[in-house]
């Protein structure tokens, strides 16, 4: 066995995020561009980096190509040193059959041999799904002050919220009592963020334990959360009162995407301490032409303007012809928008064509969305 | 030694001193321009565009701004077993001092030498920065298999009106060799009224290379790789290529102004950004650019990482630059990291990068004589802005 690694980082990426619809479906969650130039699993990749985590397994399952593509050897996060490194954990078969993931926690027993390879003291387990700048060294000193076995990472979130997340119930030294799934009567504001430290060694014995005998350690949250209430084990709840935002319905990464334009929010994306990284291509710079009008907006490279952008973002290779007008939307990489067009409420998919024209309109309760590679209003010739 | 195989030898031994202050601390070659590039990128991407792995940069002095925007040369695929990125620094004979001078008769081309004889390579391209082009070395290699001649160099057509008397041209013969490189109010300029504006490109075997250095070394030559491949192109005569594609030459404060806003115009920005052959640069990682609420941007390239509240007309704005509010910039380059103040004017200029300028002052120069701001400088009084 090699040196010990104190933290391993696993980002479970393998989610089909069905509720994000048409963006979905030829393209895992994590991979969905995010802000203009991100994408959504950067800011946990960033994370990591930031919080001096130098190996993380990144387990995919569905639509992997563009997300294996982006994350590459980790060097856009600073994640390929000597001693660490990002791998990307696919299903894959072996004498004991193929190991597909059938739940969170069934993904990190199917990837155990890549975990004792590291052979870490603790297993951050991250979802590559939510927008938020987080501290992970911070999470884990607290995880060995309180010497727990389960740490969970939890966010304030209103009475009516609660119904929608798995809630933490505490005593007053912050351990966790009871846990309870989309509850209808919350007893508490705590919501589970989907973070995770555990105590390897433990855990890897109850899923081994559960794998070979009565499998029943699918789910973190279904599953392992109540096994160890129930075992007893010192289980903790870690406050972060920070930005963090699941975007995981059309609704939810419109309304993140828009936030991210203010100005003052407070996810404070160009504070230098912790930056968030990306891919980054190299693209001529953005070119906006004597008929752009350009409010209230981000734009980055390789970016064509002619018509009027207002409060929007436009990622890499987007143009917008002129007379068109793009409001309160989120155009992702290479689309292209025609003349006179206009998107109003929408998510437009990478790569889309808007033609001549067409609109693209919805509204605050019901964001339009446009899908990857789609073509809307183009007259076929 | 690898048929085919080509190496590279950018030489950033370029005249400065009439790109002041902008060339203070850095060669010409790593002058900022386009908005995100530097003028290394252009040679560079060339390059990179033709498969090549083998380069060396001779810098005038340190090479501290070269090696900081180059780095491992991972951003043109130098980064790699074979081959890579050699960098020479110190090469400016006119800062090396009478005493060191002497040792170097005899072995001033050694380091050349070596890196070409290790190269193994099969030919070597010699290349400047101050001419931006976007070039396919690919087909100056054929062109030059093609014809007899021991050098192949590199000219683009121009009207006479557009070059200054100073700037140098290829004399050429009726069937298009090159005879030398003289001043353009040296020569007569073709029926069409065109000269051959040459772009300070050589291509020749790396074996005639390294016998040019070596009989260099043997009669105690000190002089520039440059005046040798001049040498060489009269001595020998040259296959003269003709490059059409977008070309403009650095070379007074004047020329750098107006090539930024040549790019400007939407083929140029075209022809020389989005061609078949891409150019490549250091990458960084910025945040997106954001124009808020009372910004007006008009005919301008912008880098990433910005914040704009003003007004911009006609301008090159580079990476992380913050233009207050009811400001105006118009017919200028803000290079990176640059602040502009509340309320301040300012046109035909270039303004260097990291410079605070306060709030409402003007700073105009003219479409002819440009305004230019040095690096780092803090203006605060209208009785602080003088052009340097």
């Amino acid at each position: 066995m090699t040196e010990k690694n104190e933290m391993l980082a696993i980002i479970l990426a393998g989610g089909q995020g069905t509720r994000l619809g048409k963006l979905t479906k030829s393209t895992a969650k994590p991979a969905i561009p995010f802000g203009g130039r991100y994408r959504i699993i950067d800011f946990t990749l960033s994370n990591c980096a930031n919080s001096g985590i130098d190996t993380v397994g990144v387990i995919t399952q569905y639509q992997p190509l563009e997300l294996n593509a982006h994350i590459g050897n980790g060097s856009s996060w600073g994640l390929d040193d000597q001693n660490g490194g990002v791998t990307v954990l696919q299903p894959f078969s072996s004498s004991e059959g193929e190991k597909f993931f059938e739940g969170t926690a069934h993904a990190i027993y199917q990837n155990i041999e890549y975990i004792d390879q590291q052979n870490p003291e603790y297993l951050l387990v991250l979802s590559g799904d939510h927008i938020y700048k987080m501290d992970y060294g911070a999470m884990l000193e607290y995880h060995k002050a309180k010497k727990a076995s389960l740490t969970v990472g939890v966010i304030p979130v209103t009475m009516e919220e609660a119904k929608r997340f798995g809630m933490m119930n505490t005593d007053e030294t912050d351990r966790i009592i009871e846990f309870e799934e989309k509850p209808e009567h919350p007893k508490s504001d705590k919501a589970s963020m989907g973070i995770y430290i555990f105590n390897w060694p433990t855990l890897r014995n109850y899923l081994t334990t559960s794998f070979t005998t009565n499998k029943t350690l699918e789910d973190f949250g279904k599953n392992v959360i109540p096994m160890y209430l129930a075992n007893n084990e010192s289980t903790y709840a870690y406050a972060f009162d920070g930005y963090w935002r699941d975007v995981g319905t059309i609704h939810s990464l419109w309304q993140a995407n828009m936030e991210f334009l203010s100005p003052h929010n407070s996810l404070n994306i160009g504070d230098r301490n912790w930056r968030i990284n990306s891919k980054a291509q190299v693209l001529p710079p953005m070119f906006l032409t004597n008929t752009s009008n350009v409010n209230n907006s981000m734009i980055v490279d390789s970016c064509y303007v002619a018509g009027e952008v207002d409060h929007s973002i436009l990622s890499q290779r987007v143009s917008v012809g002129t007379g068109s007008r793009i409001v309160d939307s989120m155009i992702m990489p290479g689309a292209t928008i025609g003349k006179n067009v206009v998107v109003d409420h929408a998510l437009v998919g990478e790569e889309a064509v808007i033609g001549d024209g067409a609109e693209v309109k919805g509204t605050d309760k019901d964001i339009a969305v446009v899908g990857y590679g789609e073509v809307v209003g183009v007259k076929k010739s | 030694m690898k048929h085919n195989s080509v190496s590279a030898v950018i030489n950033l031994v370029e005249p400065w001193e009439k790109l002041e202050p902008l060339t203070q601390d850095r060669p010409v070659g790593t002058l900022p321009f386009g908005g995100r590039y530097r003028l290394i990128d252009f040679p560079l991407s060339s390059i990179a565009n033709a498969e090549i792995q083998n380069v060396m940069i001779a810098s005038p002095r340190s090479g501290r701004s070269v090696s900081d925007h180059i780095r491992s040369g991972n951003d043109w695929n130098l980064d790699t077993i074979r081959g890579g990125l050699f960098n020479f620094p110190y090469n400016d004979l006119s800062l090396i001092a009478p005493e060191k001078k002497e040792t170097l008769i005899h072995h001033y081309y050694d380091n050349a030498i070596l890196f070409l004889k290790r190269s193994n390579s099969e030919y070597t391209v010699v290349m400047g920065t101050r001419n931006i082009c976007n070039i396919d070395l690919k087909a100056l290699l054929r062109y030059h298999k093609e014809r007899d001649n021991r050098v192949t160099t590199v000219y683009k057509s121009v009207s006479a009106s557009e070059i200054k008397p100073t700037n140098t041209v290829l004399q050429l013969t009726e069937n298009g060799m090159a005879t030398s490189i003289v001043e353009a109010s040296k020569t007569i300029p073709s029926s069409e009224g065109k000269l051959a504006k040459d772009l300070n490109i050589y291509l020749m075997s790396t074996v005639d290379l390294i016998d040019i250095l070596n009989e260099a070394n043997q009669r105690g030559d000190l002089i520039s790789l440059e005046r040798l491949m001049k040498q060489a192109v009269i001595q020998h005569n040259a296959n003269a290529f003709e490059y059409t594609g977008f070309f403009a030459n650095i070379h007074d404060i004047s020329s750098y102004y107006k090539a930024s806003m040549s790019i400007l115009h939407e083929d140029n920005f075209r022809a020389l950004f989005y061609s078949q052959r891409q150019i490549y640069t250091k990458v960084k990682n910025e945040i997106p650019t954001f124009f808020a609420k009372s910004s007006q941007v008009k005919g301008s390239l912008c880098g990433t990482g910005g914040y704009i509240e003003g007004k911009v007309v006609n301008s090159v704005i580079f990476r992380n630059v913050f233009i207050n509010r009811n400001s105006l910039i118009k017919d200028s380059v803000i290079m990176q990291g640059t602040r502009i103040g509340v309320g301040t004017t300012i046109e035909n200029a270039v303004i260097d990068k990291n410079v605070v300028i306060g709030p409402n002052l003007e700073l105009k120069g003219t479409a002819d004589d440009p305004l230019v701001i040095g690096k780092g400088k803090r203006i605060f009084r209208q009785a602080e802005v003088t052009n340097e």
